[in-house]
């Protein structure tokens, strides 16, 4: 357990610095085979992962298996600018935008407190998503310019199906940033 | 008087010296003209002792119950804080006072309190569902079906969506006053977004059967709100019984303060609006802008005291308004009742006197308060609309006046407006000579009138 922490805070700490794709051959998790290959980027994993063992992924892998696990997704930023990243199963829609640059500000961190990581879903895969429990229904109502196929970026899990899916980030969000400031990714 | 006036008028120029001369002279001016025209029309004040007419028109507004206003006075001077201030006392204890006022609306119609959005009044509710509703679901859907007997603001909202290029269908209604469901059933399309029926006519006073339309709404996957003005506080209402979706509700007809209202947005299923007031996000980002305690917590105190009080209203109102409807009409031939008989609110009654101008027998009786139609369509010279759909023929339609009875009317009100009404209309009947050819058997539909 407390192994587990240090790996994960030595990892995300290098990352945080380093910049740079953590090499899964040099974690003591993966080579041990316990590595769920839950992927959240850079920053915190999502609190309601069962193991806490985080942030292993492979920049490049070329193994069979993984190649099903590839889910390719669009986003469309504010200035209609097309982004093509290319994923993998599990990734949360929020913190693979913040790991390509993409400007989807995530306020509260993925704890379903805010409307800032409202994105437009496009129609063919908006009915492939889960329905939104009642909590993000009542995030999704603050969001200004809320239209059929929206929903919170925090809350999407990329499954296979959702190959091909296009997200376009709305032009506002419920924080005033006429003056063109754009927030750090947390 | 007017020498004080004027003397008071000189003295607030003088003091107004400070700013440019142009802007003096014409505040100067426009002071000038206003005293020379206030010589020219008299305004007419009551006499010494002339008591001011009785009121029956509850449909066009009803007067505050003292309770409420109780409820209200701590709110506009002791505990005045903005709701939405987060940091402070005063912030917290407005909005626990507003979360309550939350809960006694919702109570009142049977439905969550997360689910009320305060507004300005029912015109803004209604403008919000409509224009809220279609906008949000444009892309799909473009369809909205509505009825010739509503509101004005609904009716308005509903033109204003035709000309952004929405697709409007106006139900014609039955003799009675209300629709026909199978009618309804037909007129739904695939591609209809909203269907907009009121509760109970403010007009006519007839009650629509709004839990046949809001089931055969939701097997159809279509949105159903209901103006529900006139009905809340008056009749039993439930929201999830009756399925409906959006509902509009108006602080100043259940004895509440003027200037608030409420809408009710369901949540399961959701129903999602584009709003009409942008700003800081406050009730749900549906309606920016402070919520205002006082007149919040007013209409609270209103719609528990209503949902307390409704049975023994509904009771005492209907027999005060089968007094007044059997003594007029055993009194009088030829007087027609527009709407329903059965399917009603006793509260308000429309009469029509045959072969007299509605107009002048409200002057006649210009001891009790009255009206002839709605409020709103008193400053325009139609006959009413609504009328005009149930079929009533134009010289009825000229001749209706609406009788409103509530929570403060007693018996002897009724008593003095029967009588004063009957004595009227005999009078006006006795100089008209279209009775005259009645009485000599001429049939008044065989005539055909010159133009001059």
């Amino acid at each position: 357990m407390a192994a587990s922490t240090a790996v994960r805070a030595a990892v995300s700490f290098t990352q945080k610095f380093v910049r740079v794709s953590p090499d899964c051959s040099a974690c003591p998790l993966y080579r041990l085979n316990l590595c769920t290959g839950a992927t959240d980027g850079f920053t915190a994993p999502n609190r309601h992962l069962r193991t806490s063992i985080g942030v292993c992924q492979s920049a490049d892998s070329s193994s069979p298996e993984e190649d099903e696990r590839v889910v390719n997704v669009v986003y469309i930023d504010r200035s209609g600018q097309r982004i093509p990243v290319q994923a993998r199963v599990g990734e949360n829609v929020l913190y693979l935008a913040h790991k390509h640059g993409i400007e989807l500000e995530g306020a509260c961190e993925a704890s379903l407190a805010c409307s800032t990581c409202h994105v437009y879903v496009s129609s063919e895969h908006y009915e492939k998503l889960p329905e939104p429990e009642e909590r993000e229904d009542d995030m999704l109502d603050m969001a200004p310019m809320l239209q059929e196929n929206s929903r919170l970026g925090c809350q999407i899990i990329l499954t296979p199906e959702l190959d091909g899916m296009e997200l376009t980030l709305p032009k506002v969000t419920r924080n005033f940033y006429v003056d063109g400031h754009v927030p750090k990714p947390h | 008087m007017n020498m004080m006036n004027r003397t008071l008028s000189r003295k607030l120029l003088r003091s107004m010296c400070g700013i440019s001369n142009p802007r003096l002279s014409f505040a100067q001016s426009a002071v000038n003209t206003v005293q020379g025209q206030k010589e020219l029309i008299k305004s007419r004040e009551l006499e010494k002792d002339e008591l001011r007419p009785l009121y029956m028109d509850f449909q066009a507004t009803t007067p505050m119950d003292p309770r409420v206003l109780d409820a209200m006075l701590p709110f506009q001077v002791n505990y005045y804080g903005n709701p939405h201030s987060r940091t402070h006392a005063y912030g917290w204890e407005s909005e626990s006072a507003v979360e309550k006022a939350r809960k006694q609306v919702a109570d009142l119609i049977g439905a969550d309190p997360r689910e009320i959005v305060f507004t300005s009044g029912a015109t803004e509710s209604n403008n919000m569902s409509i224009k809220g509703v279609a906008r949000f679901y444009k892309a799909k859907k473009n369809h909205i079906i509505t009825t010739q007997t509503e509101h004005k603001c609904v009716l308005d909202s509903c033109r204003i969506m035709e000309a952004e290029g929405f697709d409007v269908t106006y139900l014609p209604v039955k003799n009675n006053g209300l629709i026909d469901l199978k009618q309804l059933e037909e007129t739904i399309r695939p591609d209809t977004s909203l269907v907009s029926i009121m509760t109970v006519n403010n007009e006519i006073g007839v009650k629509q059967p709004i839990k046949e339309i809001g089931h055969l709404c939701r097997s159809k996957n279509v949105f159903f709100h209901t103006d529900a003005a006139q009905a809340v506080g008056k009749i039993p209402v439930n929201v999830n019984d009756w399925k409906v979706d959006l509902m509009s509700i108006s602080g100043h007809k259940i004895y509440g303060p003027k200037g608030v209202g409420a809408l009710y947005v369901k949540r399961r299923p959701r129903v999602r609006i584009e709003p009409l007031l942008n700003g800081g996000g406050q009730e749900r980002g549906l309606r920016s802008g402070t919520v205002p305690t006082p007149l919040a917590v007013g209409f609270g105190a209103a719609c528990e005291i209503a949902q307390q009080e409704l049975e023994y209203d509904y009771k005492r109102v209907t027999v005060l308004a089968n007094r007044l409807v059997q003594k007029i009409m055993s009194e009088i031939p030829d007087v027609v009742m527009n709407g329903d008989p059965d399917q009603r609110y006793p509260g308000c009654i429309n009469l029509s006197f045959a072969y007299v101008e509605g107009e002048s027998l409200l002057m006649a009786l210009k001891d009790v308060a009255l009206s002839s139609g709605s409020a709103c369509t008193s400053a325009s010279l139609e006959p009413s609309y609504v009328l005009r759909a149930i079929g009533a023929d134009e010289d009825l339609a000229h001749s209706s006046i609406r009788f409103g009875i509530g929570r403060f009317t007693t018996e002897e009100e009724v008593d003095f407006t029967v009588e004063k009404c009957i004595q009227q209309v005999k009078r006006l009947r006795e100089m008209s000579p279209l009775w005259e050819m009645v009485q000599e058997g001429i049939d008044i539909k065989s005539i055909k009138w010159t133009q001059h």
